[in-house]
């Protein structure tokens, strides 16, 4: 119990001292923090689903762009806090919908399924904009500075850990490792699978929706080729990977290094960048399958059990 | 006595091949029952239908006269159904009293926090597991992962105990064991199916017995009878044997 209070605290004011920070940072510093901590809650959030069940997403992007895009469109409609919602809102309604239409979808398939969603959304938003409102790209003007971004990514990332870290003490934490396990005994110990597993999905689709919506007004101008591109499926994923997506804070130990290189790579080897992304892609699922973190864990356990039998 | 469990009809194809073919019986309330059979006369495959690890092709499974059969296992799971598996599965990941508050905390009146830490100690301690709780439920060896199974099995409180092959694999020591465990169940007025090719232990158990050759019942009646059923002896042993 101390230890849960403890932790507690080291948490407010880490997060405190991270709120702090864009005052003592230039606009590129800003940039940088905003654009980490928004993989941070992508990562996490996709973690949220994907790390238990072991579903692999890339329907990261169809979430998020669909988040942007009702910014783009409703922005200049409702008030900011009413965009929000209502971005939120249909990111449930689509992940609801998905999910009983795909949870079934096993292994490689769900892959594929994820993947193929996200260019149907953004093809169908392509159309939309091209066949019925006759522009493709639209212009976010909002009074929203870098900062006022950052802070709401910042409590966003923050709210997704402490939602994975409430999930892991409940029962529902409990259902996920027993599906993790064996999906067999799960249902015969009376856990309702399907319904585990859409509500994960729904959770973690409608973070991942937000974190598009608030990330949207950063760009100013907004097509579907920007906010629909799948490279942002695959950061999110790698990340999660690189850290442990089985971890609390696997997911956002993974985004921060990664984010700032990959920021280094694309200023640096603009032409080289994706392959350098495969190559660490592929890297990273062979050395370390389960995260840096439950690797250190394991090489810890070696090293006790070492020193216990010397 | 009122029986808790009907089977009427019951069949199960596979594609061309027919599983269960035609079977029907019932058990009573409190009852302990064997289902024999060969290799491959579709024992597991009922028990399957009965947990709803599979869904009948057709024909009827009732508990206490309501309709279970092609329910989702969950489901069926909360009418009062609970079972081991053939081959044991454990769920390697969590500690041995987490494999059996897996079961507390997803029952219908489900238990969580201290009160299933202390319900999962007992239900240990009630197959010999006591204090074992803490341990690793990967450590433990081939028969205390049977017992943790059982446990787990317990923890849903059924009203019907399916136990697929449970006792086979222990030696001797054990299997008196496993024996006494299931004989004191069945005092406790537990209903149990068991699957077993373990004769000792069908005829210690068991008072009534089913047998199933090639997908059809053959053989339905108390214990001693049945196995003296020249039918059924040629079903174990192949024709001329009877």
């Amino acid at each position: 119990m101390t230890r849960t209070i403890l932790g507690l605290m080291l948490a407010i004011l880490g997060l405190a001292a991270l709120a702090w920070m864009p005052t003592q940072l230039g606009a590129y510093g800003v940039g940088l923090l905003l654009g980490m901590t928004g993989y941070v809650a992508l990562a996490s959030a996709w973690a949220l689903f994907s790390g238990p069940t072991r579903y692999v997403s890339l329907a990261t992007v169809a979430f998020f762009g669909i988040g942007a895009y009702t910014v783009a469109v409703l922005s200049e409609t409702l008030p900011y806090w009413a965009v929000l919602l209502v971005a939120a809102v249909i990111g449930l309604a689509v992940a609801l919908i998905v999910g009983l239409a795909t949870l079934r979808l096993a292994g490689v398939y769900f892959v594929i399924f994820t993947f193929g969603l996200a260019e149907l959304i953004r093809q169908l938003v392509t159309w939309y904009e091209v066949n019925v409102t006759g522009t493709l790209g639209r212009y976010i003007f909002l009074p929203i500075t870098a900062e006022q971004i950052y802070w709401q990514l910042l409590a966003v990332a923050a709210g997704t850990i402490a939602i994975g870290w409430l999930i892991s003490r409940s029962r529902l934490g409990l259902a996920l490792k027993v599906i993790g396990d064996d999906e067999t005994v799960a249902g015969h110990t009376g856990i309702n699978i399907a319904g585990v597993k859409l509500a994960l999905f729904a959770v973690s689709a409608t973070i991942i929706t937000l974190v598009g919506a608030i990330q949207a007004p950063r760009w100013t101008y907004v097509e579907p080729a920007i906010v629909f591109n799948p490279t942002i499926s695959f950061l999110t994923l790698i990340m999660a990977l690189l850290g442990g997506a089985n971890r609390l804070w696997g997911p956002a130990l993974g985004a921060i290094p990664l984010f700032l290189l990959f920021e280094w790579l694309s200023a640096n080897f603009p032409n080289h960048y994706s392959i350098i992304l495969g190559l660490l892609f592929i890297a990273i699922v062979f050395v370390v399958p389960r995260g840096v973190l439950a690797g250190i864990e394991d090489g810890w356990a070696r090293l006790k059990r070492r020193g216990e039998a010397a | 006595m009122t029986s808790l469990l009907d089977i009427q009809n019951l069949r199960k194809q596979f594609g061309g091949l027919t599983a269960v073919n035609d079977v029907s019986f019932s058990i009573a309330e409190g009852e302990t029952v064997a289902l024999l059979g060969p290799n491959g006369s579709g024992k597991t495959t009922v028990l399957n239908m009965i947990s709803g690890a599979l869904a009948p092709t057709s024909g009827v499974i009732a508990l206490s006269g309501e309709h279970i059969a092609g329910l989702a296992p969950n489901r069926i799971a909360h009418k009062g159904v609970a079972r081991t598996f053939q081959l044991v599965r454990i769920l390697p990941s969590l500690s041995v009293a987490e494999n059996v508050i897996a079961a507390l905390a997803f029952r219908p009146n489900h238990l969580w926090g201290r009160a299933a830490e202390e319900r999962a100690e007992e239900l240990l301690a009630e197959v010999g597991l006591g204090g074992r709780g803490g341990e690793h439920a990967n450590d433990l060896t081939y028969i205390d992962q049977k017992r943790m199974e059982l446990a787990r099995a317990l923890a849903a409180e059924p009203r019907l105990l399916l136990l697929d092959e449970w006792l086979s694999g222990l030696n001797p020591t054990e299997l008196r064991t496993g024996i006494d465990l299931i004989t004191a169940l069945g005092q406790r007025g537990m209903t149990v199916l068991l699957v077993e090719h373990i004769m000792e232990a069908v005829r210690a158990l068991c008072s009534r017995t089913v047998v199933m050759n090639v997908g059809t019942k053959i053989a339905d009646g108390p214990t001693a009878d049945v196995l003296a059923d020249p039918a059924v002896i040629s079903a174990y042993l192949g024709e001329g044997h009877a």
